[in-house]
């Protein structure tokens, strides 16, 4: 500051928080919020979340957003906290802003990257088939080797091979915890990433702050001190997170993150299996071969199926003519290039409006030429998908197709 | 001189009407309803699966003889082109006597599982034209495209060009490599068949956190601390929450389109570099050659405008146009200069061709 700071300020700002605190615990007295026991250890923390318990009764849709304002005002007040009590401990001298803000050079949200806390939960709460598994699971989800550790050895000894009859169980379990471990590992490079990338923010923060040295152009409130810093951490953050290095290290945790739930998710499949239950591999199978169904019998309905049909309408038409004549009919059929129907018109009633209504014969032939064609498509096509849905082989298909023509 | 010169008793002050501000929120939140959205009537016209496709109904009927089919990203809700009565892409298009009709691809699930882009634009696209083409009874439709949405009307336009007379795409990315583009460098390492083989559809809130940390400051904690001057004004804040609400109310994604999307546009950049197959058909922005009118964001982090220009140099029409937009990614539906030029915009170009 250009000026001598104000020295009572530190007591200014202490007695404004208790006052603050104050007014909201009356406040929620009066709404019959109890507030915890123990003693906040930051007056304007604890103000904001004796604000957030006000709602905590009420829910409705606004919740999450009162849990984002109240995570963002928490964060905002300590950068106040920093702004003032880097002005209140100066004395006479000018503040050191920059020592004031290196701490909170963070990156909101960097922690829930990219999911490693659902990840961490889904560890530790996944049920366990025997006790060998669990202790494994728990182990897993509690695992956090220290930074200096040499995870290669640890890697080395979960590549141990494995003997017996529980061999392949054992295996499998050391394939998670290596899993596990190669996450770890590229959870730290991340994070270091994530320094970097703070570190680069408070970087540019101190050179956004010297351009401010001219008059006129000086800082004359929190809110634009904040909107600074957040400038410069996006700044920095974003030079980190379009390098090629980001690309590498990113791509690296997301992959070493799936293959632990993968791991896990096979751990799952085996316990399903042994207590009966279907599997996501088997709902999996069935979906892709009922979606595989639909697919074919739409390319149908829009192509073969449709020319078919097409054929088969000027067939009748030609038959309906040639029996007005008296003649034996050409049928025109292979002429007529066939109309292409969209999905959507309802081609049924335009169908049933061409249907002649007393022409017997014609009618037959064209009722037996689509018998001709069905079995081939639709009924013969069903059958097979739910042969092999529920595991027949040809054999049973068969027996189904001579069943129906007896 | 000193960067920094805030006033004690200023600072004070501004803590203090923070504070004030936040009590009054006790007040005003607990006053504001469930926000709602798409404020435009409409009706269904066709529907198939999880999707619906709608028209809107304007106060007068529609002038424009060429409908207009808007085609969404599947990564959000498609009702950010309508989301209140003062923030309405569909309504101020209808004002301007635009015939208007939107896909609405629902939420997938597991059912929805092996959704290939070849059943998204050669299946449900192409059966949305048709039904769009019969309802207004015309042979070829006006497609509007945005962002993913975008990128999918121009591979439908390319392969099925005798259906679509007009093309409009709106914050579209073409060309998935410039180096702004934060979502195309996370994506590029990412072993794509694990990840879908693992997740199955994609979780709408893996997505969120993904956009998230595209600003991570600014969306995280900036926007809420913004938030805290509107806390006193309810029409504001019911404005904020019903925004709030479009952004974190996502479809899951379809694992076999999303594996494929990751793959052939983000990873491939196959859209500008050739090679895109979508089903049985191959993709060629030089078969686009209906009028293109190419609308983008000059301040887009999702989308950034390099990504969406260069598709200048890549249709094969002879009929061009682009609109840089002075705003982002969502800017562009909802702001105040959104609502006067983009659907005005969009309908002199239209008015133009669409005789």
């Amino acid at each position: 500051m250009g000026q001598s700071p104000n020295p009572d300020w530190l007591n200014q700002w202490q007695g404004l928080s208790r006052n603050m605190l104050n007014a909201w615990q009356d406040m929620a007295r009066q709404a019959g919020v109890v507030a915890p026991p123990q003693a906040p250890t930051s007056p304007w923390h604890e103000g904001f979340e004796q604000w957030a318990r006000l709602f905590a009764s009420g829910g409705g849709a606004q919740s999450e957003t009162i849990e984002r304002i109240i995570d963002s005002a928490k964060g905002y007040a300590a950068f106040m906290q920093s702004a003032l009590a880097a002005a209140a401990n100066s004395g006479v001298a000018a503040p050191n802003w920059g020592e004031a803000f290196r701490s909170g050079f963070g990156i909101p949200g960097a922690e829930a990257m990219p999911f490693g806390g659902d990840l961490l939960r889904m560890l530790r709460e996944l049920p366990g088939q025997g006790g060998g598994y669990a202790a494994i699971m728990n182990a897993l989800g509690n695992l956090r080797p220290p930074a200096n550790a040499d995870l290669g050895e640890l890697k080395s000894w979960l590549n141990l091979p494995a003997f017996g009859l529980l061999r392949e169980h054992q295996e499998h379990y050391q394939k998670m915890a290596v899993a596990w471990v190669e996450y770890q590992e590229q959870m730290a490079r991340y994070n270091a990433l994530m320094l970097k990338a703070g570190q680069r923010g408070y970087e540019l923060f101190e050179g956004k702050l010297t351009e401010r040295e001219q008059p006129g152009r000086q800082i004359d409130s929190l809110r634009a001190l904040y909107d600074l810093w957040v400038d410069a951490a996006e700044e920095g953050y974003a030079e980190v997170a379009l390098s090629t290095e980001f690309r590498e290290v990113y791509g690296a945790l997301v992959n070493a993150q799936m293959s632990v739930r993968a791991q896990v998710q096979q751990e799952v499949e085996r316990v399903a299996v042994d207590l009966g239950m279907p599997t996501r591999t088997e709902l999996n199978n069935i979906g892709e071969r009922l979606q595989a169904l639909r697919r074919e019998l739409r390319a149908q309905g829009g192509g073969d199926l449709a020319r078919e049909v097409a054929r088969l309408r000027s067939e009748v038409a030609a038959l309906k003519a040639a029996s007005k004549r008296g003649e034996t009919a050409k049928p025109a059929a292979e002429k007529a290039e066939p109309p292409v129907q969209p999905a959507a018109r309802p081609a049924h009633k335009k169908r049933a409006k061409a249907r002649p209504a007393r022409e017997a014969e014609p009618k037959k032939a064209a009722r037996r030429a689509v018998a001709a064609v069905a079995p081939s498509s639709f009924s013969s096509r069903i059958a097979k998908f739910a042969d092999a849905s529920l595991g027949r082989g040809k054999k049973s298909a068969k027996a189904a197709k001579s069943k129906k023509k007896r | 001189m000193f960067p920094i010169k805030i006033e004690p008793t200023k600072a004070i002050d501004e803590v203090l009407t923070t504070q004030r501000k936040l009590a009054v929120a006790l007040q005003t939140l607990r006053e504001v309803d469930d926000v709602d959205f798409g404020v435009t009537a409409k009706e269904a016209i066709h529907r198939e699966d999880k999707l619906v496709v709608y028209r809107f109904k304007g106060p007068h009927e529609p002038t424009a003889k060429v409908p207009i089919l808007i085609v969404y990203a599947l990564v959000n809700r498609p009702y950010m082109v309508d989301l209140q009565d003062d923030r309405s892409l569909v309504k101020n298009l209808l004002a301007q006597g635009e015939d208007v009709y939107l896909i609405d691809w629902g939420y997938p699930d597991l059912a929805d599982r092996w959704l290939t882009l070849d059943d998204y634009i050669n299946g449900y696209i192409d059966r949305s034209v048709d039904a769009v083409a019969q309802h207004a009874g015309v042979d070829k439709i006006n497609l509007l495209g945005i962002c993913q949405g975008g990128a999918f009307s121009l591979c439908y336009a390319s392969t099925h060009a005798d259906k679509i007379k007009n093309l409009i795409t709106m914050v579209t990315p073409v060309d998935f490599h410039t180096p702004e583009n934060m979502l195309s460098n996370w994506t590029r390492q990412l072993d794509v068949d694990l990840f879908v083989d693992t997740l199955g559809n994609v979780p709408a809130d893996l997505m969120n956190l993904c956009y998230l940390m595209l600003k991570p400051v600014r969306l995280n904690q900036q926007k809420y601390i913004g938030l805290v001057d509107i806390l006193d004004d309810k029409v504001e804040m019911e404005n904020f929450l019903r925004m709030e609400k479009w952004i974190f109310d996502s479809p899951d994604q379809a694992g076999e389109a999303f594996r494929q999307f990751i793959k052939d546009f983000y990873q491939g950049n196959k859209l500008v570099k050739g090679g895109l197959k979508i089903g049985e058909r191959e993709v060629h922005l030089g078969n686009v050659t209906m009028p293109v009118l190419n609308v983008f964001a000059e301040q887009d982090h999702l989308v950034p405008p390099s990504a969406s220009r260069v598709l200048a140099d890549h249709v094969g029409t002879d009929d061009y146009t682009q609109i840089a937009f002075r705003g982002g990614h969502i800017g562009i539906y909802v702001s105040g200069r959104a609502q006067r030029e983009v659907p005005a915009a969009i309908h002199d170009w239209l008015a133009k061709r669409s005789r």
